[in-house]
């Protein structure tokens, strides 16, 4: 069952005088359950793809159908209320929310959606016990490492129940040790819950534990492969 | 979660937000204080008028104003009177009569203003029973006068003297009459010294020949009451036959002069609001512009615009409620040390004011609408700041929020 499908995305930007083609025809299919690397040289159309089907940018023509819901003919606010229900974001630079602890910016999610209390504690507990941070609850974000607020932001991304997790080079920032943590919570958590993960990277570490490898030059798939 | 962020947000730069309030508490003090100064000292000066002879406000016959004779005298029930001392405003009443006529003692002859008063309600009203220098008050129903001491000087007159009065009565009446004087006033006004003579209120009313009669209903306001208020209310209360003044129709000199010095201060605080409205607009611009990567971060993981808006508001509203909140608490003390111990003038320009009928003091005003107008005109102005962190989130694109 596919969770995520494109068809024929285009996407073109203006740097001076020249035209970008940053996605190129781009039809590509995921199913539920992947752990799927896209990886390509730098300005090859990674995080413009992750950011189309993230909703958080529109292709100049296309679809983005999640759902049975073609999120380009979304608007803003409902792009923003499909987001927070239906798409876990994991960020390069974790982007947590500084003033807020680790329990709180994982609680935060929830909240937005209008969960009870009760609930929002005990999902907050599941989720930083899954990721090893059951003793830094209550620390924010600048009294954690990075590989441990990686570990929150994933926490994070998966509080609100996704249909699917975007992670944008979630391992340029860390060290081999916590990147090799990140990628087994990860795994795990996509082996025991079904939780499809794709990600944007140049890491070879996440790549080798990819399932699916899709590699895109200029805006165009050159090859999608299963490993 | 919105309020709790809010205010964690203040605190991620201490110095910047501690400067920020510092910036707002000077400015609430000093408008505080400023206008606390000022208002209590246009207070004082009108007590001095107002209190010292013309009450807050005055009801005479139709036309009086105008032509201030005797002739024009009327008659005013008790019920009436009743009515108007239970108005939620007014403090006292009392009553008057006043007429002008020549005063005479061996070859001297002089134009003074005979004034009928009820000596115990007169206390209640103005402060002329302060004034005594010599002898003492009138009573009720005494048959004495009290004298301004220019007129006492004129004549060389002392306790026990008296003073002959020549004048026109109630419609066409003669009224002539001898007076004893009883006491000496000093009216604290060179003019008033020279032309105040007062006697009980029958005595004036059997000299004028006008029984039962008076020229003016005396009305104090109670304090911070609106005297504009009593008058619109007694306007519908009574009828047409009556004219009913508040002291600034009646001097509208005083008023002009208060407007006029007001404008001044109205002008520097209003430098000060500028000055603070720069200041708390810098600061938000800064929270602002330093925040968009986090605010893209937060509209991109599912966060409401409108949510977000709120949280920036509320941080506006704590930074300057704080501000606010600790102007106000540091400048009470100040306003009401200065209300019951007012300021004094140096002794030469005491001097001056003091002959000009004027207390030479300046009591702060303590009234809580000074603070509190001054406080929600910050408030406001932080709302109004509002609008560019609102317009900022509104036009927000995540993805461009998000590129360093």
């Amino acid at each position: 069952m596919n969770v995520i499908e494109t068809t024929k995305l285009f996407k073109t930007y203006s740097q001076g005088d020249i035209q970008v083609n940053a996605l190129n025809d781009v039809s590509i299919n995921f199913e539920q359950g992947e752990f799927t690397a896209i990886v390509g040289p730098s300005g090859s159309g990674k995080t413009t793809f992750l950011n189309a089907i993230g909703g958080l940018d529109t292709p100049d023509s296309g679809k983005v159908i999640i759902n049975n819901t073609d999120i380009t003919q979304l608007k803003s606010n409902q792009l923003i209320d499909f987001r927070l229900r239906n798409i876990g974001f994991v960020f390069q630079a974790y982007n947590l929310i500084p003033v807020l602890t680790a329990k709180e910016n994982v609680e935060f999610i929830m909240l937005m959606q209008g969960e009870t209390a009760k609930s929002r504690k005990s999902r907050t507990e599941e989720l930083l016990n899954a990721v090893g941070l059951k003793e830094q609850i209550n620390r924010k974000p600048g009294q954690l490492s990075g590989g441990q607020q990686q570990r929150v932001a994933v926490a994070r991304a998966l509080a609100s129940k996704p249909q699917f997790v975007l992670a944008d080079e979630p391992t340029a920032n860390l060290d081999s040790t916590s990147t090799s943590n990140l990628l087994d919570i990860m795994f795990r958590l996509n082996q025991e819950e079904k939780m499809t993960f794709i990600f944007s990277t140049h890491d070879q570490r996440v790549i080798d534990r990819a399932k699916r490898i899709i590699t895109l030059e200029d805006g165009k798939v050159i090859s999608d492969v299963i490993q | 979660m919105l309020i709790k962020l809010a205010w964690r947000n203040i605190w991620r730069n201490k110095k910047r937000s501690f400067i920020t309030i510092t910036a707002i508490l000077i400015a609430v003090f000093l408008a505080i204080i400023m206008r606390s100064l000022q208002l209590g000292m246009y207070d004082n000066m009108i007590q001095n008028v107002v209190g010292s002879y013309s009450g807050h406000v005055q009801v005479h016959s139709k036309g009086y104003w105008e032509e201030q004779t005797i002739d024009n005298a009327f008659e005013f029930n008790d019920s009436l009177i009743q009515k108007i001392e239970n108005n939620i405003n007014v403090s006292n009443t009392t009553k008057r009569i006043q007429s002008g006529c020549l005063s005479s003692n061996s070859d001297l002859s002089k134009f003074v203003f005979v004034t009928g008063i009820e000596p115990q309600k007169e206390q209640l009203m103005t402060d002329w029973n302060k004034r005594l220098i010599d002898g003492e008050l009138l009573k009720p129903n005494s048959q004495a006068i009290n004298i301004g001491k220019g007129i006492a000087k004129y004549y060389d007159l002392h306790i026990g003297d008296t003073l002959i009065f020549i004048g026109q009565g109630y419609h066409g009446m003669q009224a002539v009459g001898a007076f004893q004087v009883s006491g000496i006033l000093d009216m604290k006004n060179p003019a008033l010294n020279n032309i105040s003579v007062f006697m009980s209120l029958s005595s004036a009313q059997e000299f004028l020949s006008a029984e039962g009669l008076m020229t003016h209903l005396v009305i104090n306001k109670k304090e911070y009451s609106d005297e504009k208020e009593i008058v619109a209310s007694l306007q519908k209360e009574l009828n047409k036959n009556y004219e009913i003044m508040s002291w600034q129709e009646m001097m509208p000199e005083i008023e002009q002069v208060i407007q006029a010095d007001s404008a001044g201060g109205l002008i520097m605080i209003f430098i000060l609001y500028m000055i603070i409205t720069f200041g708390i607009f810098g600061t938000v611009l800064m929270m602002t512009q330093e925040r968009k990567y986090e605010f893209g971060v937060v509209v991109s993981i599912g966060m409401k615009k409108v949510k977000l808006m709120i949280s920036m508001v509320y941080e506006t509203i704590f930074l300057t409620s704080i501000g606010i909140f600790l102007g106000i608490l540091l400048s009470r003390p100040i306003v009401l040390h200065y209300y019951n111990n007012p300021l004094e003038f140096p002794a030469e320009e005491a001097e001056m004011m003091e002959s000009q009928g004027f207390e030479a003091v300046i009591p702060f005003m303590s009234s809580y609408d000074i603070p509190i107008t001054h406080g929600l005109i910050i408030f406001f102005i932080s709302l109004i700041i509002c609008i560019y962190p609102i317009i900022t989130i509104y036009k927000l694109n995540p993805i461009k929020a998000m590129k360093r």
